[in-house]
């Protein structure tokens, strides 16, 4: 079973603060802001009502928080023990300055330093808590895996996700309008392809109508659509479909049969077979 | 380790350099000489080129192609750049923009456009009409999910964290591509849109808006049948009394890998806000509104790397002077000679767009190049940045010339191999960068690959992000080497007399 990097992330906080501490009945809350997260650390309050670089409008609510261990942050961010975050607080008089806490945020502000808005966050005696493991390091970018809380997401909004299997690829030419009006010619073309999914099993949606589904994906590896999955003949996969509300084209003839047509366009909706595991998982405890 | 290249450094490793084959005594005496020498050294050059990727992002590995840039004219320390930089922490965060306040020698990243991640195109503008001294950032995006989304949108401060104010939205465009021009009563945009929601193909358009983008009305201005649509370049131009030009390639056939083209120029002499805009420049051949600069030149269309690992077909740039609206200029990217790849073309007109030079401006065809941006200074001079793929490397110039470039200063920004880092995605370097005058300077933006050498950078460079100018790496700024990809760089440049 594969699991993913922030999953063990996440446990590995639980693991962490629950040694320091006595099990609390937050701990879901603490698993659900740490998957909300993109940047968790602990740190020491240094300044109240100040910032920690000079672009960042320093309020009330501002605070500079000397890292002492980074337990989640993006690849790309620049953020190590000793490093000073300005952090804006929901509430600022449950901090002083020395106070120690966990800070589950998201980002804000980049520039000479970090700057980042509070979701939540855990006050702490000062080194209690064990510097954590190397980060998790937690991708943006569109080639890049997909988080569990971005596939639940993905799963939550689509109308079928299936296990199976590209039988043929071919290219698909929107058809020209009745009215005349030629087609557009943009740098944003998509190339739209077709691609046959025969279902080997539905995750999400209910029956799907034959064995057989056609998918429409742009083939085109222009920025609009660079991170939209490209299908490739026998791949395998989990789909995460929808019904066809782009092309302007929503069903086609497949074997004699009137049929709805399908899209998969989104960063992350079509996932190797590796992870079917994962995505049944977090299916079952949604 | 943050790392600022300068002349200093350079200086300092040729001084190691020297100071390795000399004697002791000599070392002491050259090093004294030395420290003496640049305390009285004249100040840096006053040409700046920055990275604009931020120290605390110096992990990151995008392609941040397709530059643009802003400045707020009242208050020029403050700007706005842009690229295809998706937003750094979440997938379903906002599209972020690079802001200065400093004139341009630190930047931030703060993801404040109404797009979630990125962008698939991003242009704005800073008028200064509403008296917001970090505002009003008008920008026009594009959103690609399922489909393609423009929003027009506005900032009244962009050092906060407020995600961009939509006044107006609509599917079925290309290309924003916006201007703006602040007055007393308050803002006026301009935004060339492509168009494909117009009638009978004619989609070279302009959204106006004169109430600082409260309400907004789309003007076509293609006045002449076309090959179904015109090309995705339309381009405004304003000057400060109100004159606004649009240049747009007016595409009479298109073949799906040739467009023969028009290059058409409208004008407007009240800012658009009367009721027939963009009529009075007729071309004295058919008599309709738009004046044909050149008549069916051939443009290649490639959606795939044509020169070097960029794509090519829509190249356009137009730009007025402000004090002096009669004096305008228009350039273009085309098919050129044989053998050539993608030309570039400069004309002028010196009595509002009425009539033409019949050839380019001296000096100015330029061969297997793209990514014109033309702009012209309060003293007249007209800056002209390029992108031109020679021996095997992207080098950006920009030229001036005070004399319709009869003589010209060319300085290189950059000169950088065009093979590395492979393309992500196109466009690799941009379908457009950018130029603008602001007192005494040209400001802009290019994008080229990151690569920490000097050699690439002839004019000096300044990188905020973890880069190692002696090793030419880049770290993650705790020690880890990152890759090489593509950033977008700010650079000013002092207007020549």
């Amino acid at each position: 079973m594969k699991i993913s990097p922030l999953f063990i992330g996440a446990g590995l906080l639980l693991a962490l603060w629950g040694a320091a501490k006595a099990a609390t009945p937050q701990v879901t809350d603490r698993a659900a802001l740490a998957t909300k997260s993109s940047i968790i650390f602990s740190g020491t309050v240094s300044q109240l009502a100040a910032t920690s670089f000079a672009e960042v409008p320093k309020s009330s609510q501002t605070i500079v928080v000397k890292v002492d261990a980074i337990a989640k942050k993006p690849a790309a961010v620049s953020l190590k023990k000793g490093d000073n975050v300005t952090v804006e607080v929901k509430d600022a008089s449950a901090f002083q300055e020395g106070t120690h806490a966990t800070f589950y945020t998201d980002g804000w502000i980049f520039g000479s330093g970090v700057a980042v808005k509070e979701l939540g966050h855990e006050v702490g005696t000062a080194g209690a808590e064990t510097v954590p493991a190397p980060p998790v390091e937690m991708k943006a970018h569109g080639q890049d895996p997909i988080t569990d809380q971005e596939l639940l997401d993905r799963m939550k909004a689509s109308d079928f996700v299936v296990v199976g299997r590209v039988t043929d690829i071919h290219k698909w030419n929107v058809p020209k309008p009745k009215s005349g009006a030629p087609s557009r010619v943009t740098e944003h073309d998509p190339d739209w392809h077709e691609a046959v999914v025969e279902v080997q099993s539905v995750l999400k949606g209910g029956k799907v109508k034959g064995s057989k589904v056609i998918v429409r994906f742009p083939n085109r590896n222009d920025v609009a659509w660079f991170s939209s999955p490209k299908f490739a003949k026998n791949q395998r996969g989990i789909f995460c479909l929808n019904r066809d509300q782009s092309t302007g084209v929503p069903s086609t003839k497949m074997g004699g049969q009137q049929v709805n047509v399908y899209t998969c366009l989104g960063h992350g909706d079509a996932l190797p077979i590796s992870d079917e595991a994962r995505v049944r998982a977090l299916l079952k405890n949604q | 380790m943050k790392a600022v290249a300068s002349s200093w450094l350079r200086l300092l490793a040729s001084a190691r350099s020297t100071i390795r084959r000399l004697s002791p005594l000599v070392v002491l005496l050259s090093f004294t000489a030395g420290v003496l020498a640049w305390a009285q050294s004249p100040p840096p050059s006053p040409i700046k080129v920055v990275n604009l990727i931020p120290a605390s992002l110096s992990g990151e590995t995008n392609q941040d192609s397709e530059p643009f840039l802003a400045i707020q004219n009242e208050n020029p320390q403050v700007m706005v750049a842009s690229a295809f930089t998706p937003n750094p922490f979440s997938m379903t965060g906002n599209a972020p923009v690079y802001v200065s306040q400093d004139g341009g020698k630190t930047w931030v990243l703060n993801a404040i456009t109404p797009v979630q991640r990125m962008t698939c195109d991003i242009t704005h503008a800073m008028a200064t009409g509403e008296n917001h001294p970090r505002g009003d950032l008008h920008a026009g995006t594009l959103a690609c999910a399922s489909g393609i989304t423009l929003d027009e949108s506005e900032s009244n401060d962009v050092s906060l964290s407020t995600t961009m104010n939509v006044q107006s939205t609509r599917g079925n465009v290309d290309q924003p591509f916006v201007r703006a021009l602040g007055v007393a009563s308050g803002d006026r945009i301009y935004v060339g849109i492509n168009d494909f929601n117009q009638a009978s193909g004619r989609t070279a358009t302009i959204d106006v808006s004169v109430d600082g983008g409260a309400t907004y009305k789309s003007i076509p201005i293609e006045a002449r049948k076309t090959a179904g649509q015109d090309g995705p370049s339309v381009r405004p131009a304003v000057a400060n009394d109100g004159t606004v030009y649009a240049a747009f390639f007016g595409w009479r056939k298109f073949d799906g890998k040739t467009a023969t083209s028009d290059i058409v120029v409208v004008r407007d002499d009240a800012a658009a806000t009367g009721a027939n805009p963009f009529q009075v420049l007729k071309d004295p051949s058919d008599k309709l509104p738009g004046r044909i600069v050149v008549k069916g030149v051939s443009i290649p269309w490639s959606n795939a790397p044509a020169i070097g690992q960029e794509r090519i077909g829509s190249t356009l740039s137009v730009a007025v002077d402000p004090n002096h609206s009669g004096t305008v200029y228009v350039s273009w990217a085309d098919k050129g000679s044989k053998g050539d790849i993608y030309t570039l073309h400069v004309r002028s007109s010196t009595d509002r767009g009425s009539t033409w030079s019949k050839a380019d401006l001296p000096g100015t065809t330029i061969h297997n190049a793209t990514n014109v941006a033309l702009a012209v200074a309060n003293n007249g001079v007209v800056g002209f940045l390029y992108q031109q793929l020679a021996g095997g490397r992207w080098v950006t110039h920009l030229a001036q010339s005070h004399d319709g470039f009869m003589t010209a200063r060319d300085f290189i920004l950059a000169t950088v191999p065009a093979d590395q880092p492979v393309e992500q995605f196109l466009p690799y370097l941009g379908d457009y960068d950018y130029l603008l005058s602001v007192d005494s300077e040209f400001r802009g933006v290019f994008c080229a690959n990151n690569t920490p050498d000097f050699a690439n950078f002839p004019q000096g460079v300044v990188y905020q992000r973890a880069a190692d100018f002696t090793a030419k790496t880049l770290s993650d700024g705790t020690g880890n080497l990152v890759p090489i990809s593509i950033d977008p760089f700010y650079f000013s440049v002092p207007v020549i007399p």
